[in-house]
């Protein structure tokens, strides 16, 4: 499959399933996972993340109006889809440009890493938009992080069957 | 002027980053904001049209449970009018045809972030209006904030900015219950006056006092208290008997007299 178009795949069906079923399931009672993020984990670097800045916000605020949550979601889609990009920049040669790098070939190490740093991030964003108090967000953090390992063994498992590089 | 647009063109990203989490923000705190959200909302409908589809799916599966919970209602409806046949006590103090109830479903119900809400299928068409208590057959569910044609937004019991007047079922002591924020179906009720006589397993019902709901709807039983002591009051733990993660048939409570009450407690 053309991999733009498989990308489109990818992320719609990420985003109804977060809508449809994440946001409703209460795993252990409690955990709901966070995974609509994956989309903006794999986008391709670019110099210019205009485009990738706007396919976040226009996701997020899709899940938003679906979900009836204000702006967390959007907040949280956009501020990832840009974060990331400091991220690769801190990690990248001096030489090598940001656009040369392919989040496919990082090595499984790195990649966990990477998608568990923004995951946690976007749980402690969401935690944080939803109550205003850091106070909170400190006294939860067991919560967010057992939803962030939640959410990345989804997020890993989907990588490894539909992203894996050695399939292709 | 020139450097600067020169400077500003080639953070382009930057900019655009900033705009749409100002953007996001702005929709956020609006979200937050219960005093200035108490209106019609284009987003509450939106979000009902979705979610009546998925709700609709949902319903097929859920039938039974819903069927048994009615008949639980039945029942105990049943018994509360053998028993108001010849204990007029047990009749719930407002006056007659005060309170209409409005059938709805619950067709998106948040329970995981710190200030939940829900939506239910019934909107201002149906009657319904913002400050509506919301109530299942085993207690409260929230309050009506806003409302569109066919849908309405709820301020679940499982949201930090709620606070309900309850009070003791055998003493009539009155507090606020509140949502700590943790466990779905574990509360606390505050300011409860030190000389109430507070014991393990009494029973928390609605005071009343605001009109939102009737009184005497049973809200949980105590699992433990504390004495508050620069407040001279309890903060008692209740456990609810309503399940906030399983919610299907719900009744709004309609005041009739509720304009009437709140234009003599003005100022």
């Amino acid at each position: 499959m053309n991999p733009g178009r498989k990308y489109y795949l990818v992320l719609i069906t990420f985003l109804v399933l977060q809508v449809v079923w994440f946001n409703h399931i209460r795993l252990f009672g409690y955990y709901s996972p966070v995974v609509f993020i994956y989309p903006f984990l794999i986008l391709p670097l670019s110099k210019n993340e205009s485009s990738n800045l706007l396919l976040a916000f226009a996701s997020g605020l899709f899940i938003d109006i679906v979900s009836n949550t204000g702006g967390v979601y959007t907040a949280t889609a956009v501020f990832v889809t840009y974060t990331r990009k400091i991220y690769f920049i801190t990690l990248k040669n001096p030489t090598q440009k940001i656009e040369e790098i392919n989040i496919d070939k990082i090595s499984p190490g790195q990649k966990i890493i990477y998608f568990f740093i923004f995951i946690l991030l976007s749980n402690i964003i969401i935690y944080f938009l939803d109550s205003f108090s850091f106070g909170l967000v400190i006294s939860k953090w067991k919560d967010i992080i057992i939803n962030s390992l939640i959410s990345i063994l989804f997020i890993v498992f989907t990588d490894l069957i539909f992203f894996n590089p050695a399939k292709r | 002027m020139i450097k600067l647009l020169r400077y500003l063109s080639g953070r382009q990203s930057f900019l655009l980053f900033v705009l749409l989490e100002i953007i996001a923000l702005i929709l956020t705190i609006k979200a937050h904001d219960y005093a200035l959200t108490k209106t019609h909302s284009l987003q509450t409908a939106i979000s009902g049209n979705f979610n009546r589809t998925i709700y609709g799916v949902r319903q097929h599966f859920s039938l039974k449970s819903y069927n048994e919970s009615l008949i639980k209602q039945n029942a105990l409806l049943l018994k509360l009018l053998q028993m108001s046949k010849i204990d007029t006590a047990l009749i719930p103090p407002t006056l007659p045809e005060q309170y209409h109830f409005i059938p709805a479903f619950v067709i998106s119900n948040q329970y995981n972030l710190q200030h939940n809400t829900l939506l239910i299928n019934k909107g201002y068409n149906d009657g319904v209006q913002p400050d509506s208590g919301v109530i299942s057959t085993n207690g409260i569910v929230g309050v009506v904030q806003k409302t569109s044609p066919h849908f309405s937004k709820v301020i679940s019991i499982l949201n930090k900015n709620l606070k309900v007047n309850v009070a003791l079922k055998q003493t009539n002591y009155s507090g606020f219950l509140q949502w700590p924020g943790k466990d779905p179906n574990t509360f606390e009720v505050v300011d409860l006056p030190v000389d109430a006589p507070v014991k393990k397993g009494d029973t928390i019902v609605t005071g009343g006092m605001s009109g939102i709901f009737p009184k005497n709807i049973p809200v949980g039983y105590i699992t433990g208290y504390q004495l508050v002591t620069g407040r001279k009051s309890y903060k008692v733990s209740v456990k609810s008997f309503s399940n906030m993660t399983a919610l299907g048939p719900v009744y709004i409570v309609k005041n009739r007299l509720k304009t009437e009450m709140d234009s003599l407690l003005k100022p």
